[in-house]
């Protein structure tokens, strides 16, 4: 720990933190609507701003991977022409929790793949991310311990953590060192600060325990005997194909792409759009013959996507633990849950040998 | 919000002619193609192109021509639906969007030195017509050449004029059949895989391609394990919804692969315990 | 070439698909450039005796005399399209098959109900072929424009196949059932964007059961929130009745 890299701001000053930043950049924050629920908007003061917050309806990743993005503006008929365009934004996230932070590096990962998706990789050079660190757990379907996303590592420019009577910054690049030159409110750092930074950490390891009985490493080998476990035939019954687990996953990028044309029937837009593995259209292929017809089969997908196939392309678990799939669903299929149900399912199987 | 163009976006398309257009049954045309540009279309049999429609859509097609050809490539489609029923009403000089190739393709060095077993179910020739053709173009790089085809029935057989020209070649061994025959039909009649215990082939030095509809699969694999043949040397050939093309959009996924990017060839090995694949 | 002869007609409704169409503002103008409205009761008086390219027909089909008509007006349209849920699933009207025919004729017409032959509520395609479906009570504008898009295109519309939630949460709407409300929201057909959730108010299913509902999971659910059962059958009937005709 470069104790340069570290700021520290007065917990009273926050809010005019906030005020300035959204002087100087278009600011998004995560913002109260109701009955427990936040969603990230665009904010014109830190009056809008709920500093502590379970995560957000729609993760983050609204900002990378817009709902619905423009890939081709064209002209149909004898001018024929198509133009590949991408819309960005210079904007500043806010209060980013470090499990969002680690799906947009889950998003980085697939996206910068070749070949290069060139639109995300525009929008994203214009993002700047500031990350707020959990103290504690935002509520029981958290397991960001677990997939390891609860301590910030990479993936933001400025880390705010809250310590007993200020914020302790870190600086993680020049944009985020940018910032804080331009608010001009931070004071630097010093040892005590940082001692208290690694004793909350240290805390942290306490508080934040591993939600699941098992471990990250061990994932591989539990799915890899979990394909025919009973788990997933129970979900046939409960789960309604709603979609709602995937489209506020901060990992799920699967999408659809479409076209709409003006009324001239000339000229329009190729689009994509968010789309998921849970619904019926996503993997038919002509002739109504669908490879996940049964709901069964389809949730066994979104699970294998999060902890098992992409250990192997991208060598990442691409859950966050941020719990939202449980918390939206509302025939209450829980990961936690079906995580420990696989676990004891394979425990004759496996467990033993672990012990 | 600013907005810029970007060229080098994987979305971009590019322009391609309509050079020709032949109706080869009542559902598939075929279409001749070449970029607006004078570029090539540099692929591999096998291989697939996004093929696009403004305002209408975009589908994976698999390119049927050789790749040795320089003046054009073709592809085949079959009116299913949105996209393909537009496409079908397009004219000589219409222009449509491409982008591709795509996909792996048959693994032609693999293959070469080798007997090729080419085994299509109804449009499954597509893809495979471009094998045949590079094949019969580099003739003397492979061993004996079997081309088995079926179809539902004789009204619905594909590429009349070739398959007939194939028949006749003293270096290949052509066999065709319909499920349902009509009063003129003089040739086999059955599943193609009745066709295959009858082949003559030396199985450990043949490879298999298999393109054809979903069902045809699995008992086409069967009598050609009953052959011998070993599972890495039967190669098929997999349809998905594909959306992107580039193992994005997480449609065509099979288990771990993605069909557009690993696929759509695989050997029966890679697949032979992944459910979700046959 | 010359504007497309578009007519509209209505059967057993309440004419409200017709008044939002009417009602569709500033892109009407745009609309009209490219179409010719031929005839259109609730707005003008005029009539036309050829034939229609495009035929938009709200309501359900009653009684034999609708049948009658919507047969001819099918003979006289190269396209015709089901406009608004009586149209495209029955609708509210279907309630009407829940009881027996004659106790639904006395109970509107007394004792006289024999002159008044009706007959079990069917959507149009229950009757003639439709070529496109726009569904929703009333329907919902953006879509009505999208189909008509698409007959210009020469294109089909597949209404989707995935229930409302999906666009409700794309619209981060905060979800009914966290604010301890019901919502038909998961066994709906999608293709109205959310708009009731989107203004405050909850789904009432007005688009008809998705194409694949797991209505018993759905029915764990109402248990789990403590929702009597019979509530939700009730309001799947209600617009969903005319449902069991097309399994026949
Ligand atoms: C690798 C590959 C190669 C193919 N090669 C050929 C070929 O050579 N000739 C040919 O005629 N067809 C080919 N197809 C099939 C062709 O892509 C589909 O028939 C086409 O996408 C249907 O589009 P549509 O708009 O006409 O149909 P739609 O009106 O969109 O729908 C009709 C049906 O097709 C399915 N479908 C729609 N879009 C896709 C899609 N992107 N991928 C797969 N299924 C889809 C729908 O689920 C629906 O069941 C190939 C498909 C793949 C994956
Ligand atoms: S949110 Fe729940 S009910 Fe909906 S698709 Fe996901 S698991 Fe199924
Ligand atoms: S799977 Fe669930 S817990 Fe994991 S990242 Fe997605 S929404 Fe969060
Ligand atoms: S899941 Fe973990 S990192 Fe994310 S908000 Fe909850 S406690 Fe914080
Ligand atoms: S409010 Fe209704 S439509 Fe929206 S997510 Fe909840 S149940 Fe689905
Ligand atoms: S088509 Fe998009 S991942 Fe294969």
């Amino acid at each position: 720990m470069k104790i340069e890299q570290y700021r520290i701001l007065e917990k009273s000053l926050i809010n005019e933190f906030i005020d300035k930043l959204t002087s100087i950049s278009k600011v998004s924050a995560p913002v109260y609507k109701g009955f427990n629920n936040y969603a990230f908007h665009e904010i014109k003061s830190a009056d809008e701003v709920s500093l502590k917050y379970i995560p957000t309806i729609i993760p983050p990743k609204k900002y990378f991977l817009p709902i619905k993005e423009t890939l081709l503006d064209f002209k149909k008929g004898n001018e024929f022409k198509v133009e590949p365009t991408v819309e960005y934004d210079n904007i500043v996230l806010f209060g980013v929790h470090t499990c969002d932070i680690s799906g947009i590096k889950c998003l980085n990962m697939v996206l910068s793949d070749k070949p290069k998706d060139t639109g995300y990789l525009v929008r994203k050079k214009h993002i700047t991310i500031i990350g707020l660190e959990c103290n504690d757990y935002c509520d029981e379907y958290a397991s960001c311990a677990f997939v390891g996303a609860h301590i910030p590592t990479t993936g933001y420019d400025l880390m705010f953590t809250e310590l007993t009577d200020c914020f302790i910054i870190h600086i993680h690049s020049s944009k985020g060192m940018d910032i804080i030159e331009k608010t001009g409110i931070f004071k630097p750092a010093d040892s005590n600060n940082i001692e208290e930074l690694k004793a909350l950490r240290n805390n942290k390891l306490r508080i934040f325990n591993n939600e699941i009985p098992t471990e990250r490493r061990y994932l591989p080998d539990l799915f890899d005997r979990s394909f025919n476990a009973s788990v997933w035939k129970e979900l046939e019954q409960k789960c309604l194909s709603c979609g709602n687990c995937t489209a506020v996953c901060p990992t799920c990028y699967c999408f659809d792409i479409k076209e709409d044309v003006d009324l001239s029937l000339q000229s329009g837009e190729r689009y994509r759009l968010w789309f998921s593995c849970q619904l019926d259209p996503f993997a038919k292929v002509a002739g109504g013959i669908d490879f996940r017809r049964e709901r069964s089969a389809r949730q066994r997908h979104r699970f294998y996507r999060k902890f098992r196939y992409h250990i192997d392309r991208y060598g990442m678990v691409f859950c966050t633990g941020c719990g939202r799939c449980s918390r939206t669903c509302m025939a209450k299929i829980n990961l936690k849950e079906v995580l420990t149900s696989l676990i004891r399912e394979s425990e004759a199987k496996i467990w033993r040998k672990w012990l | 919000m600013a907005k810029v163009v970007i060229k080098d976006s994987p979305y971009n398309l590019k322009k391609a002619k309509i050079l020709d257009v032949k109706t080869l049954t009542e559902k598939e045309k075929l279409f001749k193609l070449v970029f607006e540009d004078k570029t090539w279309l540099d692929f591999e049999p096998g291989q697939f192109i996004m093929v696009s429609l403004m305002g209408i859509g975009e589908i994976p097609v698999s390119i049927c021509s050789s790749p040795l050809n320089r003046h054009y490539f073709e592809i085949c489609v079959r009116a299913v639906g949105k996209v393909t029923n537009s496409l079908h009403k397009l004219k000589t000089g219409d222009i449509i969007g491409v982008r591709g190739p795509y996909g792996n393709g048959f693994p032609i060095k693999m293959i070469e030195g080798h007997d090729l077993l080419i085994i299509a179910g109804g449009l499954g020739i597509a893809p495979l017509r471009s094998l045949i053709l590079y094949s019969i173009d580099n003739r003397r790089d492979f061993g004996e050449i079997h081309i088995l085809f079926g179809c539902k029935t004789p009204g619905e057989l594909l590429f009349e004029d070739e398959i007939e020209e194939w028949g006749k070649r003293l270096d290949i061994h052509f066999a065709c059949t319909v499920d349902r025959a009509d009063p003129d039909w003089k040739g086999n009649v059955g599943l193609i895989t009745s066709l295959i215990p009858g082949v003559d082939i030396d199985p450990l030095r043949t490879y298999a391609a298999v393109v054809g509809p979903p069902v045809m699969y699995k008992f086409v694999i069967k009598e050609l394990l009953a052959k011998g043949l070993p599972v890495d040397q039967i190669l098929l050939s997999f349809e998905r919804h594909m959306k992107c093309g580039m193992g994005k959009c997480g449609r065509c996924q099979i288990q771990n692969l993605y069909c557009c990017k690993d696929g759509p060839v695989f050997t029966f090995k890679e697949i032979m315990d992944m459910a979700e694949a046959l | 070439m010359s504007k497309p002869k578009v007519a509209f007609f209505d059967f057993a409704c309440c004419e409200g698909c017709q008044l939002q169409v009417a009602n569709i503002g500033e892109s009407l103008l745009d609309i009209l450039d490219i179409i010719q409205v031929v005839e259109f009761r609730e707005v003008m008086s005029e009539k036309w005796d050829g034939e229609f390219d495009v035929s938009f027909v709200e309501g359900s089909i009653t009684d034999e005399h609708a049948v009658e008509r919507i047969k001819k007006i099918r003979e006289r349209s190269k396209i015709l399209v089901a406009l608004g849920s009586c149209a495209t699933i029955g609708g509210v009207n279907g309630m009407k098959n829940c009881f027996p025919l004659e106790e639904v004729g006395k109970y509107v017409y007394g004792e006289s109900y024999k002159f008044f032959p009706t007959l079990q509520t069917k959507a149009v395609h229950q009757v003639v072929p439709v070529d496109y479906f726009i569904n929703g009570c009333p329907v919902y504008q953006p879509e009505f424009i999208t189909v008509l898009k698409c007959i210009l295109q020469g294109i089909p519309y597949y209404v989707p196949e995935y229930p409302v939630c999906v666009e409700c949460k794309l619209n981060e709407n905060v979800c009914m059932y966290d604010r301890g409300l019901t919502c038909m929201g998961p066994v709906t057909k999608a293709g109205c964007n959310s708009w009731c959730i989107n203004n405050g108010n909850i789904c009432y299913g007005c688009r008809g059961l998705t194409i694949n509902p797991n209505t018993e999971g759905f029915k764990e659910v109402l248990k789990k929130y403590n929702i009597p059962e019979d509530f939700l059958m009730k309001k799947i009937e209600m617009y969903n009745k005319c449902r069991e005709l097309d399994k026949q």
